[in-house]
């Protein structure tokens, strides 16, 4: 099991060298990091992952795009949308994560695409950022919106994943302070555990239920 | 008001935090506002009070906070969404808690062994462009790019110099 931030943002999206990103998270506690539009490398003991975000386009172009990244080792990630967007990408071969759900429409993810995401074995991602900069009304629809995805969680048992979006190494949090802010949702440690392995669980194929033995 | 006997005080207990990025200055009063809004925008007034945090001192990087006995791990998770103080951008990382503050000072003078520092000294070029060095340790190196308009920090590494 491989603790892993799911999102950031190095150089020259952010302040922060990738390596200066393996560096800092390796001493918070992460295995790896799935580094937005940066090339896959192991830096001392933290593996960064290659991460692809598809925003505001809509679902065929993905899928078009969807072709130059087959047979990569990439993380590729959907900014969510309304119910149909959402239920339509999650049906994509090759989708592993669907973001920012917190900015969704309320209604963009219900039992229907909870199912399909754990039918097709899709993550849905929790952005902690949201939680450590937003104040007010905003962080409280947000932490509304997580507790809300987290109900269908329990009930579907699609994955998670968790990032902090760090476009600077001040973003990025140890693995306590995780489950810290994630006790806001209301998630006990072992859902905060299998959350941060999320991005291996997604790039796994799941294993058969029928073995064929010959 | 008379001192209480020890047996009838509130039991305190004392986190040691690191500030970063290393170097800034910062005011400890400055400080404290910054966690008390953090927590009362998170947990409101009501947890804020029981709570009593204060920074009681500070040490260079490290600043030593008090909480009541129980409430440590609220205010540990208030101090991670602190994001800035007085407009400068900083991290508080949580380091240890204790019911001392002597303990958690013997804690700092443990931590404090000095890594091999990459000798990056004067200016140096990263991305085409030349940065004046302003932080070193270890591998960590923190730069601003050279000219008076621009003063934002970039966090690297000794490796992104040689290899740019």
């Amino acid at each position: 099991m491989k603790i892993t931030d799911a999102a950031v943002f190095p150089y020259p999206k952010g302040d922060t060298s990738v390596r200066r990103f393996a560096l800092e998270a390796g001493a918070l506690g992460f295995d790896s990091l799935v580094a937005i539009d940066t090339p896959s490398a192991t830096y001392g003991d933290v593996e960064v992952r290659s991460g692809i975000i598809f925003h505001d386009i809509p679902v065929r172009d993905i899928v078009n795009h969807m072709k130059r990244y087959r047979g990569t080792d990439a993380v590729i990630s959907v900014k969510a949308g309304d119910a149909g967007f959402n239920r339509a990408v999650i049906g994509v071969k090759g989708i592993h994560v669907l973001r920012s759900i917190h900015m969704a429409d309320k209604k963009g993810f219900d039992h229907v695409s909870a199912k399909m995401a754990a039918d097709n074995n899709v993550a849905v991602d929790i952005d902690l950022s949201v939680l450590t900069l937003a104040r007010g009304i905003a962080r409280q629809r947000a932490i509304a919106r997580y507790r809300d995805v987290l109900v269908l969680e329990q009930r579907f048992e699609f994955p998670l994943t968790l990032s902090t979006y760090a476009r600077s190494v001040l973003d990025l949090r140890a693995v306590r302070e995780f489950t810290g802010l994630c006790s806001l949702l209301d998630m006990d440690i072992s859902s905060v555990e299998k959350s941060l392995a999320g991005v291996g669980a997604v790039l796994t194929p799941p294993a058969p239920a029928v073995r064929v033995i010959t | 008001m008379t001192t209480r006997p020890p047996t009838l005080r509130d039991k305190r207990r004392y986190l040691l935090v690191r500030i970063e990025p290393a170097g800034i200055p910062f005011d400890q009063k400055e400080l404290y506002y910054a966690i008390a809004d953090s927590i009362t925008s998170l947990f409101g007034d009501a947890a804020a009070a029981i709570m009593i945090q204060a920074v009681v001192a500070a040490e260079g990087d490290y600043i030593f906070i008090r909480c009541r006995r129980g409430t440590e791990r609220e205010l540990a998770i208030a101090l991670s969404t602190i994001t800035s103080c007085r407009e400068t951008r900083i991290v508080l990382r949580i380091i240890a808690a204790s019911g001392t503050l002597e303990s958690l000072r013997e804690r700092i003078h443990t931590m404090n062994v000095p890594e091999p520092t990459a000798v990056v000294q004067g200016d140096v070029t990263f991305d085409k462009k030349t940065h004046t060095s302003v932080y070193c340790n270890g591998q960590k190196v923190d730069v601003i790019e050279k000219g008076f308009k621009n003063t934002h920090r970039l966090f690297l590494t000794s490796e992104d110099m040689e290899t740019s």
